[in-house]
C-alpha cells in the first residue's frame, strides 16, 4: 500500500484501528485472490472480476470485524451468498437535482448497513468505512502493481 | 401555496415580488399544503395588526403586515413590531409567510410533542444549510417535522422556551439572522436542496426564518441551532431572503433571556445531537478530498461522491486484475497459512521464482514506510520476521550447510524459522532470504 498519511496519523483516534487491519486485510485478500486464481481458471472474466470484488469486500469487512455496524452489514451480506450489489450511478438523467432531496439517503444506500441508522451514527460509519475502502483500494492498487511489475 | 403566494403577491413590493418569483420557481415543489397555507392566508388578511415596525426592510409594507399576521396569528402575543421589518426584507416572505404559518400552527400543535432527535436531525443533516439562519435550526427540526413527520418536534425543542414560548421563541430570532439566510448566493442550492424535502420544508424554513427575525432575537432557539446551521443556513438564505439583506450581524444570536431556557432537557439534547453530528462531520471532512466546503449540504455530496468513487474503484480494480491472475500464485505461495502445502509450495516458489519474494518485499517494503508495526505484523503473519542483514546472512549460510556449524549453530529449519514467528516457513533460506531484502529494503524507502 502505498504511504497515506504520516505515522502520526495513525496513531489519530480515527485511524487507529487500521494499524492492524492493514496486514489483516492485505493476508485476506492476498489469500483470496490465490483461491479465486486456483478454482476459476477457466471462468469467465466477469465472473472472476465478481468474485475479486467480493474478496475486496469480503477482506474490508473481514478486517473491521463485527464492532462497526457496517462490517456486520457486509458480512451478512456476503454470508447470505447473495450477489454483492452496490448502488450505481444507473442514469446520468435520474440526478437532476444534485443537491438530493434526502443525502442521508443516499448515503444509506450506499453505507452497508445504512438503512438502520440514525443521521449520527450513519456518519460515524461512514467515515469508517470510507477509511477501510480507501485502504483496500490502496491494497488492490499495491497488489496490481506488484504484479505487473 | 401558491396560491396564498399570489394572494398576498398583489401586495407586496416590487421587491417582494422579484424574491417572490424566485421563490415561486421553486415553489412548484413547495408548500405541500395548500390547504393549509389558505387557511392562514386567511386569517391573514383577516386583520394585520399594524404594530411591526420593526421589521427591517421597508422595501414591502406589505411584508410587515404579512409578517404582522403571520407572527400574531401564529405566535401569540408576540412583539410583532419586531418581525415587521424584517418580514418585509424578505421578498420571499409572503410566500413564506404561509409556510411559515403553516409551520407555526403545526408547531403550537406539537409543541409537547417533544423533538423527536432523528427526525431533528435528519432535517438537520437536509437542511442544515438551508437559508434560514435562525431558523435553520428550528426549521430543520419544523421542517423535519411537517416533511418527514406529523410533528414539529425539533422547532419547539429549539426554542428551548419551552410550552407556550415557543411560538415566541420562534419569532424572536434575531432580525441578523434572518436576514442572513437570505442573503446567501446559495439560495438555490439550498432550494434544490428543499425540492428534495418538498417545497413546504423550504418555505417553512423561509418562514420560519423570518418570523424568527423577531427582534428579541431569539437567541435561544436559534442557540441551539445556531452552531453550525446558523452559519450554513446564511450562506443558503433562499432567495427570497436575499432581500432581508440585514447585514451580517454576528450568527451568535443575540443572547437573549431566552437563552437560560437552554436548560431545557429537549435542547439540550439536541444541542448534543447536533454537536455530535458536527464532529463526525469533521472527522469525515479529514477524509473525503476536497472536504473545503463549509456548508453540510455540499460536504455531504462530497462525501457521497466519494464513496461512490472508492467503490468504482474497487469494482475497476477487480477488473482490471484479472490479467495478472496467473501472477498472484507466486505472491500468495509465501503465505506459510497453507500450512505443509504451503510450505511446499512456498519451497518451490522461493526456488523457482524470486519475483514472488520481490513482490512481497516490495510490499512490506511500502508498508514500513508507512507503519512498521503492520509491516512487522504482516511478516509475522507470513511467518517471516525482519533481521539485520549480517544475522540474515548468518543465519541462511547455516541453513544452507545444515550440517556445518557456521558463525551461528546451526538451528534445524524450524529454528530459523522461529526467527520468523508462526508456523513453518517454506523454507528458513527462504525466510531469510525475504527478510533480508526487506531489511534491505527497509533502509531504501525511509522518507
Amino acid at each position: 500500500m502505498e504511504s497515506k498519511s504520516s505515522t502520526t496519523g495513525n496513531r489519530d483516534n480515527p485511524n487507529r484501528n487500521l494499524h492492524g487491519s492493514k496486514t489483516m486485510m492485505a493476508s485476506h485478500f492476498l489469500r483470496a485472490l490465490f483461491r479465486i486464481q486456483q478454482t476459476s481458471t477457466s471462468s469467465s472474466s466477469a465472473g472472476r472480476s465478481r468474485r475479486i470484488r467480493r474478496a475486496a469486500y469480503a477482506s474490508m469487512a473481514y478486517s473491521a470485524g463485527t464492532r462497526r455496524a457496517w462490517s456486520r452489514a457486509l458480512l451478512r451480506k456476503l454470508r447470505s451468498r447473495a450477489r454483492l450489489r452496490f448502488p450505481r450511478r444507473l442514469s446520468r438523467a435520474a440526478t437532476p437535482q444534485r443537491r438530493d432531496m434526502d443525502q442521508a439517503q443516499v448515503l444509506r444506500k450506499l453505507v452497508p448497513g445504512g438503512p438502520s441508522m440514525d443521521d449520527c451514527k450513519l456518519l460515524e460509519e461512514t467515515a469508517d468505512y470510507i477509511r477501510f475502502l480507501t485502504t483496500q483500494v490502496r491494497l488492490m492498487q499495491t497488489v496490481m502493481d506488484s504484479i505487473s511489475s | 401555496m401558491q396560491h396564498g403566494s399570489r394572494e398576498v403577491r398583489g401586495g407586496m413590493a416590487a421587491s417582494a415580488s422579484a424574491q417572490m418569483a424566485l421563490h415561486d420557481d421553486h415553489g412548484s415543489q413547495q408548500i405541500q399544503n395548500p390547504g393549509l397555507h389558505d387557511d392562514f392566508f386567511d386569517q391573514m388578511l383577516s386583520g394585520l395588526p399594524s404594530a411591526w415596525p420593526d421589521l427591517g426592510n421597508p422595501k414591502s409594507p406589505w411584508d410587515a403586515s404579512a409578517a404582522q399576521k403571520l407572527f400574531r396569528i401564529d405566535l401569540a402575543g408576540k412583539q410583532p413590531d419586531e418581525s415587521q421589518p424584517e418580514a418585509a426584507a424578505e421578498g420571499l416572505r409572503y410566500a413564506s409567510y404561509e409556510e411559515a404559518t403553516m409551520l407555526a400552527s403545526r408547531l403550537s400543535q406539537s409543541q409537547g410533542s417533544g423533538g423527536s432527535s432523528p427526525t431533528g436531525e435528519a432535517m438537520m443533516l437536509q437542511l442544515n444549510n438551508h437559508h434560514i439562519l435562525p431558523a435553520v435550526g428550528r426549521s430543520q427540526t419544523a421542517v423535519g417535522g411537517s416533511v418527514g413527520e406529523s410533528g414539529l418536534l425539533p422547532l419547539p425543542l429549539t426554542l428551548g422556551s419551552g410550552g407556550a414560548a415557543d411560538p415566541r421563541i420562534i419569532v424572536e430570532t434575531p432580525r441578523d439572522e434572518m436576514d442572513r439566510p437570505y442573503k446567501s448566493p446559495d439560495h438555490n442550492g439550498g432550494e434544490e436542496l428543499y425540492n428534495g424535502l418538498g417545497g413546504s420544508i423550504r418555505a417553512a424554513q423561509a418562514a420560519t426564518g423570518q418570523h424568527f427575525h423577531h427582534p428579541q432575537g431569539a437567541s435561544m432557539s436559534s442557540q441551539s441551532y445556531g452552531g453550525a446551521a446558523a452559519p450554513a443556513g446564511v450562506g443558503q438564505g433562499p432567495a427570497a431572503s436575499a432581500s432581508s439583506g440585514g447585514g451580517t450581524p454576528p450568527q451568535k444570536q443575540k443572547v437573549r433571556a431566552r437563552r437560560g431556557q437552554a436548560t431545557d432537557p429537549h435542547s439540550i439534547a439536541e444541542r448534543l445531537r447536533r454537536e455530535r453530528i458536527a464532529e463526525r462531520m469533521k472527522a469525515l471532512q479529514e477524509l473525503v478530498p476536497n472536504a473545503n466546503k463549509t456548508d453540510k449540504a455540499s460536504m455531504l455530496d462530497e462525501i457521497i461522491d466519494y464513496v461512490k468513487f472508492l467503490q468504482l474503484q474497487v469494482k475497476v480494480l477487480s477488473m482490471s486484475r484479472l490479467g495478472g491472475a496467473a501472477a498472484v500464485a507466486p505472491l500468495v505461495a509465501d503465505i506459510s497459512t497453507e500450512g505443509p502445502g504451503g510450505r511446499a509450495g512456498a519451497n518451490g516458489a522461493a526456488a523457482g521464482n524470486n519475483d514472488s519474494l520481490t513482490v512481497t518485499e516490495h510490499r512490506v517494503a511500502k508498508m514500513m514506510e508507512e507503519d512498521m508495526g503492520s509491516a512487522m505484523q504482516y511478516l509475522q503473519g507470513k511467518g517471516l520476521c525482519l533481521m539485520p542483514i549480517s544475522l540474515a546472512s548468518a543465519i541462511s549460510s547455516a541453513a544452507c550447510r545444515p550440517s556445518a556449524g557456521g558463525l551461528v549453530p546451526a538451528p534445524p529449519p524450524a529454528t530459523t524459522s522461529a526467527a520468523a514467528a508462526a508456523e513453518s516457513p517454506s523454507s528458513p533460506s527462504a525466510s531469510a532470504l525475504t527478510v533480508q531484502s526487506a531489511a534491505a529494503d527497509t533502509t531504501a524507502p525511509k522518507r
